[in-house]
């Protein structure tokens, strides 16, 4: 093997007590695909925002063709050819493809060449994209296409991905990778930043594995034949089973009917339309779609938080209209949001106090019940941080100090707590490592045996690995429902979820 | 090297280092206008202490001005537990003033004390709180901004009590000064030995107490944290947050209003120029520079209370304008913010970053 494109030497970083990079070696090379893989929180993000000028390390050097070079921004790292495509990808939305492009490349091509240097660097490399689209028009693909190009244009020889197939439907994730195979093949160094063993293996060269700040392995994959469960276990530290237990349960009655069930989405993104399904006891039904199919707004409607606009709702036996739902109290819907961090939690009260957001009926207590009873509020939360296994110093830590994981058992505790017929747990595992997934997972199929649950996702392999039977939502609308047992049905979700019905 | 970076986690004690920097900003600038007026810093800043400090009736002056600072405090940091901005503590003072006085004169004359002085504190109480509701009901029903509402409504509040003590309320036997008659004896409150504390100063801290627990002990106290802190959660869990701005507003106003009694009814005795003289903006600074604890509030009323009186000192005893205390009170609110939002950032200073492997 030729010399490395990039070396880091001794890279360490802290924020405040904790180390997020200790004195971490990495070699870099031209014309290969070398995956980052670790836990959340195992420091691969970071390391990866140092290399491409976001943070600056605290200590150790990056080696770029043998000379010692620093980057304090990432105008400076795109310089020495680092580009990094992050997560959330970095385009105004209200402009075109060429207009976001000139903003950053303008300066090197001039305006009137840039339209031309786009088709030109699209065609090399196979990212079809439409420079006159407006950002908003475009797929999350295309828009990650557009960063991709940007970087190219920008004679980058280093892309790194963070975390690129977490936001694209299974056809877009392998259209992605043909890319990334042209691109090594071009002679340009990739880096995988992901948690997803499959594309590892699917597509590395070269292989390292960080866990809690530091690298654990570090070398091209052929040298050791590795399995998923080795690569897992080097990257928790321990076997984690893949194959979750899933008992035979016995389904029971109909816990939630939707009937052409319509509404707007009151919570961004587009609305749903004529939606019938229904969910026995003893069963996961889940809901599959890419995120912004209608699925964000449906579930606010079914959770009673903002009001349908036609069809009916059978909960427990009564029928109600859209508008009647909508107005109802509080039901006895347990449910974990999406967003764990700003509606399932407040990140700045204790997990005691988070332990009564949905839960105050409970509480009550003294003049009328209008105190609140925060010795059983404590205790039960600190019963759930053991039944769990939540990782906290106490019940007093705030939720904004926990790890999405550790949080995320306690919202789900607390739901469990509220013992509801309907369990609904929306996208419960995105972004989380194997071994909080997997508690995660067991919670679920656990939770099957008192409830019905509605899981509603875009992990597909999440979907199979739990769910009886599946919903794919796709522009507001239950495409299709297929029995999770058929194998031949469910090799079609991936693309019922892209829109096509074949 | 230098490197400043946003914090992770916020400070542990963000509130104390915010308030401490807001007190270290205000010296220094202090001390640039002492400078800037010939007067060396230090005689300037020992003439306001010995002001505050030299005698026992000095400092009861300092809790005297405390009193309706506390309630105006609390009133504000009522409001703000939910993220509201009461900036209208002022005109919620004006009407508490004016209900306090109306009682006094025109409803009860010939009570005794023991009955009329609450009926005059919930009147009082009342006032505040009616006039805080407009601006909440505008928020609630029709979202309207509730800063521009309260802000704008104390001018409307302030020259309706200027209507009624120039017109039909001014005291026939006044020589034409205006303000209404003074208030029965009966309306009176007590006064402490010989100063001119009166009962509204316990009556504030008691006050004060309430507030505490009330956030922490009681589920409306739980839902108005929730909503202040983060108000998808509360969405999520199905709060009526449209009904907690009414509650919240109308126990803020109460606050104001009480202020407003204390003022009439143990400093004044009767409703006249001088009442609205912007405790209730100044309770801004209390809430905040008290970081919203209702138990520190008291304190910080108290240390705004002292940079009063001490002003007052400067004029009479160096001959500097007294308004020199209000730009220290904005030095406060600034060096608060700006304390506030530097503890959210980190500074490393350290050498060139070395090869460690």
């Amino acid at each position: 093997m030729s010399a490395p494109v990039i070396s880091l030497r001794g890279l360490s970083k802290r924020f405040g007590p904790v180390w997020a990079n200790r004195e971490v070696d990495l070699d870099l090379y031209s014309g290969r695909v070398h995956a980052l893989l670790g836990e959340n929180g195992a420091g691969k993000s970071t390391l990866m925002s140092i290399l491409a000028g976001r943070y600056s390390a605290d200590n150790g050097t990056v080696i770029r063709h043998g000379r010692e070079v620093s980057f304090n921004s990432p105008a400076k790292a795109l310089d020495h050819g680092v580009g990094m495509v992050y997560q959330r990808f970095m385009l105004i939305e209200s402009m075109t493809v060429a207009e976001n492009l000139a903003l950053t490349v303008g300066k090197k091509y001039g305006r009137q060449d840039v339209d031309h240097e786009i088709r030109q660097t699209a065609e090399q490399y196979g990212l079809a994209v439409d420079p006159e689209k407006r950002i908003f028009e475009l797929s999350m693909g295309e828009r990650q296409r557009v960063e991709i190009i940007k970087l190219l244009m920008l004679d980058a020889e280093v892309l790194i991905f963070d975390e690129p197939t977490s936001v694209l439907t299974p056809p877009e994730v392998d259209a992605l990778f043909v890319v990334i195979d042209r691109l090594r093949s071009e002679g340009k160094t990739i880096v995988l930043i992901t948690h997803k063993l499959e594309e590892v293996l699917k597509l590395a060269d070269d292989i390292s594995i960080m866990r809690r700040g530091r690298l654990v392995i570090s070398e091209p994959i052929e040298a050791r034949q590795m399995s998923r469960q080795q690569l897992a276990r080097l990257m928790v530290g321990r076997d984690v089973v893949l194959r979750v237990d899933k008992k035979e349960v016995a389904v029971g009655e109909t816990v939630l009917a939707l009937q052409g069930f319509s509404g707007d989405s009151h919570v961004g993104g587009p609305a749903f339309t004529d939606v019938t399904f229904e969910i026995k006891k003893g069963e996961i039904f889940s809901i599959i779609g890419v995120a912004g199919n209608g699925q964000a707004g449906l579930v606010s409607a079914i959770a009673g938080l903002t009001r349908a606009e036609a069809g009916t709702i059978t909960f427990a036996g009564t029928t109600y209209t859209a508008r009647e739902w909508g107005m109802a109290g509080a039901r006895e819907i347990a449910y974990v949001p999406e967003d764990r961090y700003h509606s399932g939690s407040i990140a700045s009260m204790s997990i005691a106090d988070n332990f009564g957001l949905t839960r105050l009926q409970a509480y009550k207590t003294g003049f009328a019940g209008m105190l609140l009873d925060r010795e059983k509020m404590a205790a039960d939360g600190s019963r759930a941080i053991r039944e769990h296994n939540i990782v906290v110093e106490s019940g007093e830590d705030r939720a904004g100090t926990l790890s999405g994981g550790n949080l995320q058992k306690v919202i789900l505790a607390r739901e469990l707590t509220r013992n509801a017929k309907l369990f609904i747990a929306e996208q419960p595992t995105q972004g989380l490592d194997i071994s909080a997934t997997e508690d995660i997972w067991r919670v679920l199929l656990e939770c099957r045996e008192k409830a019905g649950v509605l899981l509603v996702t875009g992990d597909l392999k999440e979907v199979l690995s739990l769910s009886d039977r599946i919903g794919v939502i796709f522009n507001g609308r239950l495409l299709e429902v297929i029995d999770a047992h058929d194998s031949d049905q469910v090799d079609r979700v991936g693309l019922l979820m892209a829109g096509v019905r074949s | 090297m230098i490197r400043v970076e946003k914090r992770k986690e916020p400070l542990r004690y963000q509130g104390a280092v915010a308030a401490s920097s807001a007190v270290v900003i205000a010296f220094l600038v202090g001390c640039v206008i002492f400078a800037g007026l010939g007067v060396h810093p230090l005689t300037a800043y020992l003439a306001m202490g010995k002001g505050v400090f030299s005698s026992v009736d000095a400092f009861s002056e300092v809790l005297v001005k405390a009193t309706p600072l506390i309630f105006t405090g609390l009133a504000v940091a009522t409001a703000a537990s939910m993220m509201l901005w009461n900036i209208g503590a002022e005109g919620q003072l004006v009407w508490g003033g004016i209900c306090a006085a109306g009682t006094a004169l025109f409803l009860f004359p010939g009570m005794d004390a023991w009955l009329v002085i609450p009926l005059v504190l919930a009147a009082s109480a009342l006032g505040g709180l009616v006039w805080s509701l407009i601006p909440a009901l505008l928020k609630a029903k029709l979202k309207v901004n509730e800063i521009l509402t309260t802000l704008l409504l104390n001018y409307v509040a302030i020259i309706y009590m200027e209507h009624l003590f120039y017109g039909p309320w001014r005291d026939p036997a006044g020589f034409g000064f205006p303000g209404t008659a003074q208030i029965p004896e009966a309306a009176h409150l007590v006064r402490f030995a010989g100063t001119r504390i009166s009962l509204g100063f316990p009556l504030a801290l008691l006050c004060a107490v309430f507030l505490f627990y009330l956030l922490k002990k009681s589920i409306w106290g739980y839902q108005v944290l929730v909503i202040g802190k983060e108000q998808r959660a509360a969405r999520y869990a199905g709060f009526n947050v449209n009904g907690k701005i009414l509650t919240v507003m109308a126990l803020s106003g109460a606050f104001a209003g009480m202020a407003g009694m204390v003022e009439v009814c143990g400093i004044h005795y009767r409703l006249q120029t001088g009442l609205a003289v912007g405790y209730g903006y100044d309770g801004i600074i209390v809430a905040w520079l008290a970081g919203l604890n209702p138990l520190a509030v008291p304190i910080t009323a108290i240390l705004l209370g002292a940079l009063f009186v001490g002003g007052e000192q400067l004029q009479s005893v160096l001959g500097l304008p007294s308004s020199i205390s209000l730009i220290l009170e904005g030095a406060l609110l600034f060096g608060l913010f700006a304390g506030q939002a530097l503890g959210g950032y980190t500074v490393t200073i350290s050498g060139r970053s070395k090869v460690a492997s």
